[in-house]
């Protein structure tokens, strides 16, 4: 073995470069937590919950009941009726005890179809009647435009804006509500049986493996990460480590997924999803599609009364 | 010793690369006899894991040819009802890395994944996976997420999750690296008992204590991808030139005063389950 260099010995420094603190990067380790706990609770935790009306019924309703919804969500326009028709699934949720974590997304959902939507409130975008003022420029042009007498929010830009954001959320909620309450593999045994392509549904298996694979990684490359942090090293450096870690974390689960796959293959795989406990078509199910199939009528029925 | 046991699987002349590298075999042969244990030694980087997951037939080698009960191992052959099933069925590989062998949401599906995409009943399914959680002592593990277990856990649901199939053949690779005393003496145990029952173990280790435990045989593979000993573990480990060669032991320097000299140093552990340990230095 070479000579231990003079420098390896505890408490030796640099010269000249004072340690500054390690704050600079707590908003990056931050967002990594939070990316962290976002996608966990989108793959990891994959129990469904127990107790409620949706506990045993049968993969297959559940997902021919939310399609359904999802799809008389996209016919609806008035805001009242896609309130109910949000309100749908929230409630079927407290009733099936999903804790509120689990809808965590609808409410993400919720926030960022807003953000998305908000220019659409004003004036500039969507006329109508004006009903808040925001801000009255001086006369004069903007670039090519001719700025506004005033910049308002209008009645039919909220509705617009409503309408979407509830949209969007009630289609989000139902989703949400479909795999909470179904446990990945056997949404995946359902799409089957519904005829969906055998490579389809191996895709989206593998999908789900790999996406847990990559939080596994993620998570680990972070605490390697907080392990060897001394000091801040300013927000451009930070930057840059976030890019190459973002690379070694496919890098590395590529070749855990590879793993994976060969484990799968090792243990006799054929591309067919097999449940130990196969769900059974039963009285409870029909009662499943007939409700929300009654639901969506009733949806579609209150949509166009209160047009 | 092997007599005229039947061979399992057949080495000929196989050589392999991963793409766009060095090769990592290079012409090796051999047999793997029925009910034998046979340790596959060598440094890291040696072909060792390689060589266990052409045996499975999950690579596939660049050259030479690997037979199972000769049947050659090929795709055609995997695709074939009489012979694919049952290769998945009768061998069993058990990963160095247990988190990649794992997929599943909870120990009981783990179980289960083999026997179903074997097509087995639910009934037998399901007697199996009880039998083999008490077998492993894991029965209160059944509901958890296997992502969540200790790596001794891991280990023993992973070897579960081939157990349930009934394995003829297991292909161990590194079966106790990272494994507490404990855990690495049940594993030890359990693939005693196995053996008993005439299962064929194939291991792959650096790891020389193992070999009384593991091996009847043992087969080492050179850090230049060759077979360069096959014989019974006290041979083997009696040879210091050779496990020197191959990187199994290293030079251990000793100062007497102001004398200082080198000698190869050797570990063997002998223990039953992890009881007695023995520490030799080789001259």
């Amino acid at each position: 073995m070479a000579g231990l260099p003079e420098w390896l010995r505890p408490g030796a420094r640099p010269t000249g470069r004072p340690l500054g603190a390690a704050v600079g990067d707590r908003v990056v380790r931050r967002a990594l937590g939070a990316i962290g706990r976002a996608l966990a609770l989108l793959v990891v935790e994959t129990e469904p919950s127990r107790g409620g009306p949706l506990r045993d019924a049968d993969p297959r309703a559940k997902m021919l009941a939310a399609v359904g919804l999802i799809v008389v969500a996209t016919l609806l326009r008035e805001p009242a009726s896609l309130a109910a028709c949000l309100a749908l699934p929230l409630a079927t949720a407290v009733a099936a005890h999903v804790p509120a974590r689990r809808l965590v997304p609808v409410a993400i959902v919720a926030i960022a179809s807003a953000a998305f939507m908000l220019p659409a409130t004003l004036n500039v975008v969507s006329g109508g009647h004006p009903v808040l003022t925001l801000w009255r420029p001086a006369p004069g042009n903007l670039g090519p435009w001719r700025l506004p007498a005033a910049v308002a929010v209008t009645g039919s830009g909220i509705v617009v804006a409503g309408r979407m954001v509830l949209r969007a959320t009630a289609c989000a909620a139902l989703a949400v509500l479909l795999t909470t309450a179904t446990p990945p593999q056997e949404l995946f045994a359902g799409l089957r049986s519904f005829g969906v392509p055998q490579a389809f549904v191996m895709v989206l298996s593998m999908t789900e493996r790999y996406l847990a694979v990559l939080l596994q990684s993620a998570r680990e490359l972070h605490l390697a990460r907080l392990a060897r942090s001394v000091a801040a090293i300013g927000v451009r450096r930070e930057e840059a480590w976030a890019a190459a870690g973002v690379g070694a974390v496919f890098r590395r689960t590529r070749v855990l997924a590879d793993d994976v796959a060969l484990a799968m293959a090792s243990r006799g795989f054929c591309g067919e999803v097999r449940l130990l406990r196969p769900a059974r078509w039963r009285v409870g199910d029909w009662i499943v599609v007939a409700a929300s199939a009654a639901a969506g009528a009733a949806l579609l029925a209150l949509d166009r009364g209160l047009a | 010793m092997s007599g005229a046991r039947e061979a399992v699987f057949t080495v000929e002349d196989v050589r392999f690369a991963y793409p766009g590298g060095e090769p990592c075999l290079d012409g090796l042969s051999f047999d793997v006899l029925r009910g034998e244990r046979l340790a596959l030694v060598g440094a890291n980087g040696s072909g060792k894991s390689t060589l266990l997951h052409i045996l499975d037939a999950l690579f596939v080698p660049s050259g030479g040819r690997v037979a199972y009960l000769g049947t050659a191992l090929s795709e055609e052959a995997l695709a074939s009802p009489a012979f694919g099933p049952r290769f998945r069925q009768e061998v069993g590989f058990l990963f160095q890395n247990s988190d990649a062998q794992l997929f599943c949401p909870t120990v009981e599906e783990e179980l289960a994944f083999g026997p179903l995409q074997a097509g087995w009943a639910q009934g037998e399914v399901l007697r199996r996976i009880e039998d083999t959680l008490a077998l492993l002592e894991i029965s209160r593990l059944r509901s958890r997420a296997p992502a969540g277990l200790s790596a001794g856990e891991k280990k023993r649901v992973a070897l579960a999750s081939l157990l349930v199939l009934s394995p003829s053949v297991l292909l161990l690779d590194e079966p106790t690296a990272g494994l507490d005393p404990r855990s690495q003496s049940l594993l030890l145990e359990i693939l005693e008992a196995l053996h008993a029952r005439g299962l064929t173990l194939v291991t792959a280790t650096h790891d020389l204590t193992l070999l009384p435990h593991l091996a009847d045989r043992v087969v080492v593979l050179s850090e230049e991808h060759r077979v360069v000993a096959d014989g019974e573990p006290q041979r083997v480990l009696a040879d210091t030139e050779l496990l020197l060669a191959v990187n199994l032991i290293h030079a251990h320097s000793h100062r007497h005063g102001r004398l200082v000299h080198t000698h190869p140093h050797q570990h063997v552990v002998a223990h039953d389950h992890g009881h007695d340990h023995h520490h030799e230095h080789g001259e």
